[in-house]
Protein backbone atom coordinates (compact mmCIF):
# COMPACT_ATOMS: atom_id res chain seq x y z
CA UNK A 1 0.00 0.00 0.00
CA UNK A 2 1.62 3.44 -0.81
CA UNK A 3 -0.10 6.69 -0.15
CA UNK A 4 0.26 9.50 -3.01
CA UNK A 5 0.74 13.38 -2.47
CA UNK A 6 -3.23 14.04 -2.55
CA UNK A 7 -3.76 11.20 0.11
CA UNK A 8 -1.15 12.39 2.09
CA UNK A 9 -3.12 16.25 1.72
CA UNK A 10 -5.89 14.59 2.74
CA UNK A 11 -4.41 13.02 5.53
CA UNK A 12 -3.02 16.25 6.82
CA UNK A 13 -5.98 17.98 6.59
CA UNK A 14 -7.69 15.17 9.02
CA UNK A 15 -5.02 15.79 11.25
CA UNK A 16 -4.99 19.48 11.13
CA UNK A 17 -1.54 19.81 9.75
CA UNK A 18 -0.33 22.08 6.16
CA UNK A 19 2.22 21.58 4.07
CA UNK A 20 4.05 23.41 1.17
CA UNK A 21 4.24 21.06 -1.84
CA UNK A 22 8.00 20.52 -1.30
CA UNK A 23 7.13 19.64 2.08
CA UNK A 24 4.30 17.55 0.88
CA UNK A 25 6.35 15.72 -1.75
CA UNK A 26 8.97 14.67 1.50
CA UNK A 27 6.59 14.00 3.83
CA UNK A 28 4.52 11.61 1.48
CA UNK A 29 8.36 9.74 0.68
CA UNK A 30 8.86 8.98 4.66
CA UNK A 31 5.16 7.79 4.81
CA UNK A 32 5.68 5.66 2.29
CA UNK A 33 9.01 4.32 3.42
CA UNK A 34 7.72 3.86 7.32
CA UNK A 35 4.83 2.04 5.97
CA UNK A 36 6.97 -0.34 3.88
CA UNK A 37 8.36 -1.37 6.77
CA UNK A 38 5.39 -1.71 8.75
CA UNK A 39 3.97 -3.87 5.80
CA UNK A 40 6.29 -6.59 7.37
CA UNK A 41 3.32 -7.38 9.92
CA UNK A 42 1.04 -8.52 7.38
CA UNK A 43 3.24 -11.74 7.42
CA UNK A 44 1.90 -12.78 10.83
CA UNK A 45 -0.59 -15.22 11.56
CA UNK A 46 -2.66 -13.29 13.75
CA UNK A 47 -6.34 -13.78 11.78
CA UNK A 48 -7.40 -15.73 15.25
CA UNK A 49 -6.27 -13.13 17.62
CA UNK A 50 -8.64 -10.41 18.99
CA UNK A 51 -7.21 -7.52 18.38
CA UNK A 52 -9.69 -5.41 20.88
CA UNK A 53 -8.77 -7.01 24.05
CA UNK A 54 -6.26 -4.61 26.03
CA UNK A 55 -2.97 -5.67 25.13
CA UNK A 56 -1.95 -4.88 28.78
CA UNK A 57 -4.16 -7.82 30.37
CA UNK A 58 -3.04 -10.99 32.15
CA UNK A 59 0.39 -10.96 33.39
CA UNK A 60 1.19 -7.66 32.57
CA UNK A 61 -2.05 -6.23 33.54
CA UNK A 62 -1.29 -3.12 35.58
CA UNK A 63 -4.81 -2.12 37.22
CA UNK A 64 -6.80 -5.06 37.38
CA UNK A 65 -4.19 -7.05 39.62
CA UNK A 66 -4.23 -6.96 43.42
CA UNK A 67 -6.94 -4.58 43.19
CA UNK A 68 -9.62 -6.85 41.71
CA UNK A 69 -9.72 -8.25 44.95
CA UNK A 70 -11.29 -5.34 46.61
CA UNK A 71 -14.89 -5.17 45.20
CA UNK A 72 -15.68 -1.77 43.10
CA UNK A 73 -17.93 0.23 45.55
CA UNK A 74 -19.69 1.85 42.27
CA UNK A 75 -20.64 -2.10 40.85
CA UNK A 76 -24.08 -3.21 41.14
CA UNK A 77 -25.31 -7.11 40.30
CA UNK A 78 -27.02 -7.08 37.16
CA UNK A 79 -29.77 -8.34 38.69
CA UNK A 80 -30.47 -5.53 40.92
CA UNK A 81 -30.63 -3.14 37.84
CA UNK A 82 -32.84 -5.31 35.51
CA UNK A 83 -34.73 -7.93 37.56
CA UNK A 84 -37.08 -9.25 35.47
CA UNK A 85 -37.65 -9.23 31.33
CA UNK A 86 -40.65 -9.14 29.60
CA UNK A 87 -41.44 -9.34 25.61
CA UNK A 88 -37.69 -8.87 25.29
CA UNK A 89 -37.56 -5.78 27.41
CA UNK A 90 -36.36 -5.15 31.03
CA UNK A 91 -38.83 -4.86 33.09
CA UNK A 92 -37.22 -2.18 35.75
CA UNK A 93 -38.53 -1.32 39.52
CA UNK A 94 -41.21 1.63 39.24
CA UNK A 95 -39.72 5.12 39.83
CA UNK A 96 -40.26 6.45 43.78
CA UNK A 97 -44.02 7.71 43.39
CA UNK A 98 -44.61 5.73 40.41
CA UNK A 99 -47.42 2.93 40.46
CA UNK A 100 -46.47 0.09 38.42
CA UNK A 101 -50.05 0.15 36.51
CA UNK A 102 -49.55 3.95 35.64
CA UNK A 103 -46.04 3.00 34.08
CA UNK A 104 -47.81 0.14 31.98
CA UNK B 1 25.61 17.11 55.13
CA UNK B 2 28.57 19.82 54.45
CA UNK B 3 26.11 22.72 54.39
CA UNK B 4 23.95 23.97 56.85
CA UNK B 5 20.96 24.04 54.89
CA UNK B 6 21.56 20.82 52.78
CA UNK B 7 21.81 22.33 49.71
CA UNK B 8 25.45 22.73 49.06
CA UNK B 9 25.24 20.47 46.85
CA UNK B 10 22.67 21.48 44.50
CA UNK B 11 24.44 24.84 44.64
CA UNK B 12 27.09 23.43 42.94
CA UNK B 13 25.17 21.39 40.39
CA UNK B 14 23.61 24.91 39.33
CA UNK B 15 27.12 26.94 39.14
CA UNK B 16 28.55 23.37 37.28
CA UNK B 17 25.47 23.41 34.98
CA UNK B 18 26.16 27.04 34.01
CA UNK B 19 30.15 26.87 33.96
CA UNK B 20 29.99 24.50 31.18
CA UNK B 21 26.50 25.43 29.50
CA UNK B 22 27.99 28.42 28.51
CA UNK B 23 31.45 27.60 27.90
CA UNK B 24 33.14 25.85 24.36
CA UNK B 25 32.23 22.67 26.04
CA UNK B 26 28.52 23.06 26.02
CA UNK B 27 26.47 19.68 25.71
CA UNK B 28 23.52 21.75 25.31
CA UNK B 29 21.91 19.31 27.95
CA UNK B 30 19.54 21.86 29.23
CA UNK B 31 16.43 23.71 28.36
CA UNK B 32 16.19 25.68 32.03
CA UNK B 33 18.01 25.98 35.17
CA UNK B 34 16.63 26.87 38.14
CA UNK B 35 17.74 30.37 39.94
CA UNK B 36 20.32 29.30 42.91
CA UNK B 37 18.34 31.52 45.15
CA UNK B 38 14.88 29.67 44.89
CA UNK B 39 16.54 26.11 45.03
CA UNK B 40 13.89 24.49 47.75
CA UNK B 41 14.66 21.49 49.82
CA UNK B 42 11.70 19.78 51.68
CA UNK B 43 12.88 17.60 53.08
CA UNK B 44 17.14 17.57 54.70
CA UNK B 45 16.60 13.66 56.48
CA UNK B 46 14.25 12.00 53.50
CA UNK B 47 16.27 9.30 50.96
CA UNK B 48 17.35 11.55 49.05
CA UNK B 49 18.05 14.94 50.97
CA UNK B 50 20.14 17.72 48.93
CA UNK B 51 20.27 14.88 45.98
CA UNK B 52 20.33 17.53 42.93
CA UNK B 53 17.98 16.18 40.46
CA UNK B 54 17.41 16.96 37.35
CA UNK B 55 14.31 16.44 35.28
CA UNK B 56 13.42 15.75 31.27
CA UNK B 57 11.37 18.12 30.48
CA UNK B 58 7.87 16.28 29.03
CA UNK B 59 7.71 16.08 33.19
CA UNK B 60 5.53 18.73 34.68
CA UNK B 61 7.44 21.33 37.12
CA UNK B 62 5.82 24.56 39.12
CA UNK B 63 8.88 26.39 39.01
CA UNK B 64 10.24 25.76 35.59
CA UNK B 65 9.07 25.71 32.31
CA UNK B 66 7.52 22.40 30.45
CA UNK B 67 8.59 22.89 26.67
CA UNK B 68 8.77 19.11 25.93
CA UNK B 69 11.74 20.37 23.31
CA UNK B 70 8.88 21.82 20.72
CA UNK B 71 8.42 25.33 19.82
CA UNK B 72 4.42 24.86 20.46
CA UNK B 73 4.93 24.71 23.78
CA UNK B 74 7.50 27.32 24.49
CA UNK B 75 7.58 29.13 27.52
CA UNK B 76 4.68 26.86 28.91
CA UNK B 77 4.08 27.22 32.75
CA UNK B 78 2.34 23.68 34.26
CA UNK B 79 -0.02 24.74 36.90
CA UNK B 80 0.21 21.48 38.74
CA UNK B 81 3.63 19.27 39.04
CA UNK B 82 4.07 15.44 38.20
CA UNK B 83 3.68 12.98 40.93
CA UNK B 84 7.57 11.73 40.52
CA UNK B 85 8.65 15.04 40.99
CA UNK B 86 6.64 16.00 44.09
CA UNK B 87 7.43 12.22 45.45
CA UNK B 88 11.57 13.02 44.65
CA UNK B 89 11.19 16.71 46.34
CA UNK B 90 9.45 15.40 49.59
CA UNK B 91 12.48 12.82 49.77
CA UNK B 92 14.79 15.84 49.54
CA UNK B 93 16.05 15.81 46.27
CA UNK B 94 16.66 19.61 45.02
CA UNK B 95 15.38 20.52 41.37
CA UNK B 96 18.35 21.94 39.80
CA UNK B 97 16.82 22.29 35.99
CA UNK B 98 14.93 20.68 32.98
CA UNK B 99 16.65 18.89 30.43
CA UNK B 100 16.92 18.71 26.89
CA UNK B 101 14.94 16.18 24.48
CA UNK B 102 13.92 14.78 21.30
CA UNK B 103 10.44 16.88 20.65
CA UNK B 104 7.67 15.46 22.38
CA UNK B 105 10.63 12.57 22.96
CA UNK B 106 10.12 11.26 19.54
CA UNK B 107 13.24 10.24 18.85
CA UNK B 108 16.81 8.00 19.37
CA UNK B 109 19.20 10.79 19.33
CA UNK B 110 17.94 14.44 20.93
CA UNK B 111 18.63 16.12 17.34
CA UNK B 112 14.81 16.40 17.03
CA UNK B 113 14.56 19.36 20.04
CA UNK B 114 13.52 22.17 18.64
CA UNK B 115 16.32 24.10 20.75
CA UNK B 116 19.17 22.19 18.99
CA UNK B 117 20.90 18.68 19.88
CA UNK B 118 22.47 17.45 22.73
CA UNK B 119 26.11 16.65 22.70
CA UNK B 120 27.41 13.74 24.24
CA UNK B 121 30.06 14.13 27.25
CA UNK B 122 32.15 10.92 25.34
CA UNK B 123 32.70 12.38 21.93
CA UNK B 124 30.67 15.82 21.13
CA UNK B 125 30.76 15.26 17.49
CA UNK B 126 28.61 12.42 18.36
CA UNK B 127 24.58 11.91 20.06
CA UNK B 128 23.75 11.35 23.55
CA UNK B 129 21.11 8.69 22.06
CA UNK B 130 17.58 9.61 22.76
CA UNK B 131 14.90 10.56 23.69
CA UNK B 132 16.17 11.34 27.10
CA UNK B 133 19.54 12.79 25.64
CA UNK B 134 19.54 15.81 28.22
CA UNK B 135 19.25 13.50 31.33
CA UNK B 136 21.22 11.01 30.42
CA UNK B 137 24.34 13.61 29.42
CA UNK B 138 23.70 15.95 32.80
CA UNK B 139 24.21 12.60 34.26
CA UNK B 140 27.21 11.52 32.13
CA UNK B 141 28.95 15.01 32.65
CA UNK B 142 28.52 14.97 36.27
CA UNK B 143 26.42 17.92 36.31
CA UNK B 144 23.64 16.09 38.59
CA UNK B 145 23.32 13.21 40.70
CA UNK B 146 20.05 11.30 39.44
CA UNK B 147 17.95 12.44 36.82
CA UNK B 148 14.52 11.64 35.19
CA UNK B 149 13.82 10.56 31.76
CA UNK B 150 10.44 8.97 29.88
CA UNK B 151 11.22 5.46 28.09
CA UNK B 152 8.02 5.01 25.83
CA UNK B 153 10.28 2.53 22.97
CA UNK B 154 13.55 2.80 24.81
CA UNK B 155 13.98 6.28 25.34
CA UNK B 156 15.84 5.91 28.66
CA UNK B 157 17.67 2.74 28.42
CA UNK B 158 19.26 4.08 24.77
CA UNK B 159 20.57 7.08 25.90
CA UNK B 160 22.23 5.67 29.33
CA UNK B 161 24.13 3.14 26.97
CA UNK B 162 25.33 5.84 24.17
CA UNK B 163 26.33 7.83 27.72
CA UNK B 164 27.89 5.27 29.95
CA UNK B 165 25.21 5.92 33.23
CA UNK B 166 22.94 3.87 34.43
CA UNK B 167 18.91 3.69 33.19
CA UNK B 168 16.18 2.14 33.88
CA UNK B 169 12.36 1.70 32.76
CA UNK B 170 9.89 -0.05 35.09
CA UNK B 171 6.68 -2.27 34.74
CA UNK B 172 4.08 -0.56 33.10
CA UNK B 173 2.19 0.89 35.72
CA UNK B 174 4.54 0.76 38.41
CA UNK B 175 5.17 4.46 38.51
CA UNK B 176 2.02 7.55 37.82
CA UNK B 177 2.58 9.37 34.71
CA UNK B 178 0.40 11.95 36.32
CA UNK B 179 2.27 15.32 35.48
CA UNK B 180 4.10 13.18 32.42
CA UNK B 181 3.42 14.64 29.07
CA UNK B 182 1.14 12.07 26.94
CA UNK B 183 3.19 10.58 23.73
CA UNK B 184 1.91 6.98 23.66
CA UNK B 185 0.04 6.40 26.07
CA UNK B 186 0.02 2.78 26.89
CA UNK B 187 3.91 2.62 26.15
CA UNK B 188 4.83 5.58 28.62
CA UNK B 189 6.81 5.40 31.79
CA UNK B 190 8.82 7.56 33.85
CA UNK B 191 12.62 5.96 34.23
CA UNK B 192 15.64 7.27 36.44
CA UNK B 193 19.05 8.07 35.55
CA UNK B 194 21.84 7.14 38.17
CA UNK B 195 25.99 7.27 37.55
CA UNK B 196 25.72 3.55 39.47
CA UNK B 197 22.72 1.28 39.67
CA UNK B 198 22.11 2.09 43.44
CA UNK B 199 21.59 5.59 42.38
CA UNK B 200 18.74 5.17 39.94
CA UNK B 201 17.54 2.46 41.93
CA UNK B 202 17.33 4.94 44.80
CA UNK B 203 15.37 7.08 42.77
CA UNK B 204 13.45 4.86 41.74
CA UNK B 205 12.22 3.48 45.22
CA UNK B 206 11.48 7.24 45.70
CA UNK B 207 9.32 7.30 42.72
CA UNK B 208 6.77 3.94 42.23
CA UNK B 209 3.80 2.80 43.93
CA UNK B 210 0.32 3.63 43.33
CA UNK B 211 -1.26 7.24 42.92
CA UNK B 212 -4.82 8.31 43.01
CA UNK B 213 -4.15 10.42 39.85
CA UNK B 214 -3.09 7.68 37.48
CA UNK B 215 -5.36 5.01 36.76
CA UNK B 216 -3.27 2.77 35.20
CA UNK B 217 -0.37 3.00 38.49
CA UNK B 218 -0.81 -0.34 39.80
CA UNK B 219 -1.84 -1.08 43.47
CA UNK B 220 1.73 -3.18 44.03
CA UNK B 221 3.94 -3.61 46.80
CA UNK B 222 6.79 -1.73 45.81
CA UNK B 223 10.21 -3.61 46.46
CA UNK B 224 13.24 -2.37 47.65
CA UNK B 225 15.49 -1.91 44.40
CA UNK B 226 18.49 -0.07 46.00
CA UNK B 227 19.32 -3.73 48.28
CA UNK B 228 18.49 -5.92 45.46
CA UNK B 229 21.38 -3.93 43.27
CA UNK B 230 24.07 -5.39 46.08
CA UNK B 231 22.11 -9.31 46.09
CA UNK B 232 24.25 -11.34 43.57
CA UNK B 233 22.79 -13.18 41.23
CA UNK B 234 23.86 -16.70 42.17
CA UNK B 235 21.55 -19.22 40.84
CA UNK B 236 19.94 -16.29 38.62
CA UNK B 237 18.83 -18.19 35.47
CA UNK B 238 19.62 -15.97 32.50
CA UNK B 239 17.88 -16.16 28.85
CA UNK B 240 20.34 -14.77 25.91
CA UNK B 241 17.73 -14.55 23.05
CA UNK B 242 19.40 -15.90 20.04
CA UNK B 243 17.30 -13.35 17.54
CA UNK B 244 18.60 -10.47 19.58
CA UNK B 245 22.38 -11.30 19.35
CA UNK B 246 22.46 -12.69 15.89
CA UNK B 247 21.08 -9.45 14.33
CA UNK B 248 22.22 -6.04 13.87
CA UNK B 249 25.37 -6.86 15.82
CA UNK B 250 28.43 -6.06 14.37
CA UNK B 251 31.87 -8.05 15.93
CA UNK B 252 32.76 -5.25 18.79
CA UNK B 253 29.62 -4.94 20.11
CA UNK B 254 28.83 -9.45 19.95
CA UNK B 255 32.29 -9.62 21.48
CA UNK B 256 31.45 -6.93 24.22
CA UNK B 257 28.30 -8.72 25.17
CA UNK B 258 29.96 -12.11 25.70
CA UNK B 259 32.04 -10.36 28.12
CA UNK B 260 28.94 -9.75 29.66
CA UNK B 261 27.60 -13.00 29.60
CA UNK B 262 31.03 -14.24 31.07
CA UNK B 263 30.99 -11.95 33.94
CA UNK B 264 27.30 -13.06 35.13
CA UNK B 265 28.50 -16.80 34.77
CA UNK B 266 31.69 -15.84 36.87
CA UNK B 267 29.38 -14.25 39.52
CA UNK B 268 27.20 -17.57 39.27
CA UNK B 269 24.46 -16.73 37.37
CA UNK B 270 23.48 -19.87 34.57
CA UNK B 271 23.03 -19.10 31.06
CA UNK B 272 20.48 -20.00 28.67
CA UNK B 273 19.88 -19.30 24.92
CA UNK B 274 15.91 -18.71 24.68
CA UNK B 275 13.57 -17.43 21.84
CA UNK B 276 11.51 -14.67 21.30
CA UNK B 277 10.84 -15.33 17.81
CA UNK B 278 8.11 -12.39 17.63
CA UNK B 279 10.85 -9.83 18.80
CA UNK B 280 11.71 -8.76 15.21
CA UNK B 281 8.11 -7.33 14.60
CA UNK B 282 8.74 -5.37 17.68
CA UNK B 283 9.94 -1.98 15.88
CA UNK B 284 7.02 -1.92 13.12
CA UNK B 285 4.85 -2.63 15.57
CA UNK B 286 5.66 0.40 17.57
CA UNK B 287 5.46 2.67 14.91
CA UNK B 288 1.77 1.54 14.03
CA UNK B 289 1.01 1.77 17.77
CA UNK B 290 2.84 4.89 19.02
CA UNK B 291 1.99 7.32 16.55
CA UNK B 292 -1.50 5.84 16.42
CA UNK B 293 -1.92 7.07 20.13
CA UNK B 294 0.49 10.33 19.28
CA UNK B 295 -1.99 12.05 16.52
CA UNK B 296 -4.20 11.30 19.40
CA UNK B 297 -2.76 12.35 22.22
CA UNK B 298 -1.40 15.45 20.42
CA UNK B 299 -4.44 16.44 19.04
CA UNK B 300 -4.37 18.73 22.07
CA UNK B 301 -1.65 21.43 20.72
CA UNK B 302 -4.31 23.35 18.89
CA UNK B 303 -3.51 26.73 19.72
CA UNK B 304 -6.54 27.19 22.10
CA UNK B 305 -4.93 26.09 25.91
CA UNK B 306 -1.03 25.66 25.01
CA UNK B 307 1.56 27.41 24.42
CA UNK B 308 1.55 29.69 21.16
CA UNK B 309 -0.94 30.45 18.81
CA UNK B 310 -0.27 31.32 15.22
CA UNK B 311 -4.06 33.59 13.67
CA UNK B 312 -5.69 31.75 10.96
CA UNK B 313 -9.02 33.62 8.97
CA UNK B 314 -11.16 31.12 10.55
CA UNK B 315 -10.90 28.16 13.30
CA UNK B 316 -9.38 25.34 11.65
CA UNK B 317 -7.02 27.83 9.76
CA UNK B 318 -5.36 28.77 12.99
CA UNK B 319 -5.05 25.11 13.82
CA UNK B 320 -3.45 24.31 11.42
CA UNK B 321 -1.10 27.32 11.66
CA UNK B 322 -0.46 26.73 14.79
CA UNK B 323 0.51 23.57 14.43
CA UNK B 324 2.47 23.18 11.06
CA UNK B 325 4.55 26.29 12.59
CA UNK B 326 4.99 24.91 16.51
CA UNK B 327 5.52 21.08 15.80
CA UNK B 328 8.60 19.72 13.67
CA UNK B 329 9.04 17.61 11.27
CA UNK B 330 9.31 14.43 13.59
CA UNK B 331 6.04 14.81 15.31
CA UNK B 332 4.63 15.62 12.06
CA UNK B 333 5.70 12.95 10.65
CA UNK B 334 4.33 10.46 13.56
CA UNK B 335 0.76 12.55 13.38
CA UNK B 336 0.55 11.58 10.09
CA UNK B 337 1.38 8.06 10.55
CA UNK B 338 -0.97 7.80 13.47
CA UNK B 339 -3.90 9.77 11.38
CA UNK B 340 -3.09 7.13 8.35
CA UNK B 341 -3.30 4.17 10.09
CA UNK B 342 -6.34 5.03 12.55
CA UNK B 343 -8.47 6.67 9.33
CA UNK B 344 -11.36 4.47 7.93
CA UNK B 345 -10.30 1.54 5.46
CA UNK B 346 -6.62 1.63 6.67
CA UNK B 347 -7.76 0.90 10.83
CA UNK B 348 -7.76 -2.79 11.13
CA UNK B 349 -5.08 -3.29 8.33
CA UNK B 350 -2.49 -1.23 10.16
CA UNK B 351 -3.80 -0.98 13.81
CA UNK B 352 -5.32 -3.80 14.25
CA UNK B 353 -2.46 -6.05 12.73
CA UNK B 354 -0.10 -4.27 15.21
CA UNK B 355 -2.40 -5.30 18.51
CA UNK B 356 -2.00 -8.33 17.46
CA UNK B 357 1.70 -8.22 17.07
CA UNK B 358 1.85 -6.56 20.07
CA UNK B 359 -0.08 -10.11 21.77
CA UNK B 360 2.30 -12.16 19.52
CA UNK B 361 5.47 -10.44 21.12
CA UNK B 362 3.86 -10.28 24.76
CA UNK B 363 3.65 -13.53 25.16
CA UNK B 364 6.94 -14.56 23.74
CA UNK B 365 7.95 -13.07 26.74
CA UNK B 366 5.48 -14.93 28.83
CA UNK B 367 6.19 -17.65 27.87
CA UNK B 368 10.37 -17.30 28.39
CA UNK B 369 9.90 -16.09 32.18
CA UNK B 370 7.34 -19.35 32.64
CA UNK B 371 10.06 -21.40 31.11
CA UNK B 372 12.31 -20.29 34.27
CA UNK B 373 14.00 -17.70 32.75
CA UNK B 374 14.78 -15.22 35.68
CA UNK B 375 15.59 -12.07 33.55
CA UNK B 376 16.76 -11.59 30.07
CA UNK B 377 20.65 -10.15 29.10
CA UNK B 378 20.36 -7.73 25.77
CA UNK B 379 22.87 -5.45 23.83
CA UNK B 380 20.93 -1.99 24.91
CA UNK B 381 21.70 -0.66 21.20
CA UNK B 382 23.25 -2.51 18.32
CA UNK B 383 26.27 -0.29 18.26
CA UNK B 384 27.91 2.81 20.64
CA UNK B 385 26.66 6.26 19.77
CA UNK B 386 26.51 7.87 15.92
CA UNK B 387 27.93 10.77 14.66
CA UNK B 388 25.60 13.87 14.88
CA UNK B 389 23.36 14.02 11.57
CA UNK B 390 24.53 10.19 10.35
CA UNK B 391 20.65 9.37 10.57
CA UNK B 392 18.63 12.44 10.14
CA UNK B 393 18.07 12.17 6.45
CA UNK B 394 16.45 8.33 7.29
CA UNK B 395 13.84 8.01 9.67
CA UNK B 396 13.82 4.07 9.35
CA UNK B 397 17.59 3.78 9.87
CA UNK B 398 16.78 6.03 13.33
CA UNK B 399 13.99 4.23 14.41
CA UNK B 400 16.13 0.98 14.45
CA UNK B 401 18.81 2.30 16.67
CA UNK B 402 15.81 1.18 19.39
CA UNK B 403 15.53 -2.21 17.86
CA UNK B 404 16.90 -3.95 21.51
CA UNK B 405 14.53 -1.72 23.54
CA UNK B 406 11.40 -1.33 21.98
CA UNK B 407 10.00 -5.00 22.64
CA UNK B 408 10.10 -4.14 26.05
CA UNK B 409 7.80 -1.04 25.88
CA UNK B 410 5.28 -3.58 23.62
CA UNK B 411 4.91 -6.32 26.35
CA UNK B 412 5.02 -3.51 30.08
CA UNK B 413 7.89 -5.66 31.13
CA UNK B 414 10.25 -3.59 33.26
CA UNK B 415 14.25 -3.11 31.36
CA UNK B 416 17.36 -1.61 32.84
CA UNK B 417 20.70 -0.82 31.02
CA UNK B 418 24.37 -0.65 32.68
CA UNK B 419 27.72 0.28 31.38
CA UNK B 420 29.69 -2.44 30.33
CA UNK B 421 32.32 -0.98 29.18
CA UNK B 422 33.42 0.19 25.90
CA UNK B 423 33.05 0.23 22.01
CA UNK B 424 35.36 2.08 19.67
CA UNK B 425 36.21 4.09 22.73
CA UNK B 426 33.03 4.99 23.04
CA UNK B 427 30.70 3.55 25.87
CA UNK B 428 28.23 0.72 25.70
CA UNK B 429 25.57 -1.31 27.50
CA UNK B 430 23.61 -4.18 28.78
CA UNK B 431 20.13 -4.59 29.03
CA UNK B 432 18.33 -6.43 31.63
CA UNK B 433 14.51 -7.32 30.96
CA UNK B 434 12.59 -8.89 34.07
CA UNK B 435 9.14 -9.91 33.96
CA UNK B 436 6.34 -8.15 34.89
CA UNK B 437 6.47 -6.60 38.67
CA UNK B 438 10.07 -8.23 38.91
CA UNK B 439 12.44 -5.26 38.88
CA UNK B 440 14.62 -6.30 41.80
CA UNK B 441 15.54 -9.93 39.62
CA UNK B 442 17.34 -7.40 36.99
CA UNK B 443 18.65 -4.45 39.45
CA UNK B 444 20.25 -7.55 40.84
CA UNK B 445 21.71 -8.46 37.74
CA UNK B 446 22.78 -4.81 36.75
CA UNK B 447 24.61 -4.75 40.13
CA UNK B 448 26.77 -7.76 39.20
CA UNK B 449 27.39 -6.44 35.81
CA UNK B 450 28.58 -3.00 37.77
CA UNK B 451 30.24 -4.80 39.82
CA UNK B 452 32.39 -6.66 36.96
CA UNK B 453 32.57 -3.27 35.15
CA UNK B 454 32.90 -0.90 37.40
CA UNK B 455 31.04 2.44 37.88
CA UNK B 456 30.60 3.82 34.33
CA UNK B 457 31.69 1.08 33.01
CA UNK B 458 35.21 2.04 33.25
Amino acid sequence: MSVDKDHAATIASLARLRFDDDELTKITAELNQVLSHVETLKGLEVDDIPHDEDPLEGEGDATRGEAADTPDALRRDLDELAPDALDGFFVVPPLPGMHAEEAD
Amino acid sequence: MSSGDGLAAARAAVAAIQDLESGPEALNAFLAVADVDELTLLNADGPLAGVPLAVKDNIATLDLDTTCGSKVLEGYRSPFEATVVRRAREAGAVVVGKTNMDEFAMGSSTENSAYGPVLNPHDRTRVPGGSSGGSAAAVAAGLVTMAFGSDTGGSVRQPAALCGVVGMKPTYGRVSRYGLVAYASSLDQVGTFGRSVADSARLMDVIAGHDDRDATSARRLVPDLEAAAGRGVEGLVVGLPKEYVSRLLDDDMRASINTAVDALRDAGAQIHEVSLPHAKHAIPCYYVIAPAEAASNLSRYDGVRYGVRRPGDDLVSMYEATRSAGLGPEVKLRIMLGTYVLSAGYYDEYYGTAQRARRLITEDFGRVFAAGVDVILTPTTPGPAFELGERTDDPLEMYLSDVFTVPANIAGIPGISVPIGRVRGLPVGAQILAPWWQEERMVAGAGALEAAFGVGGA
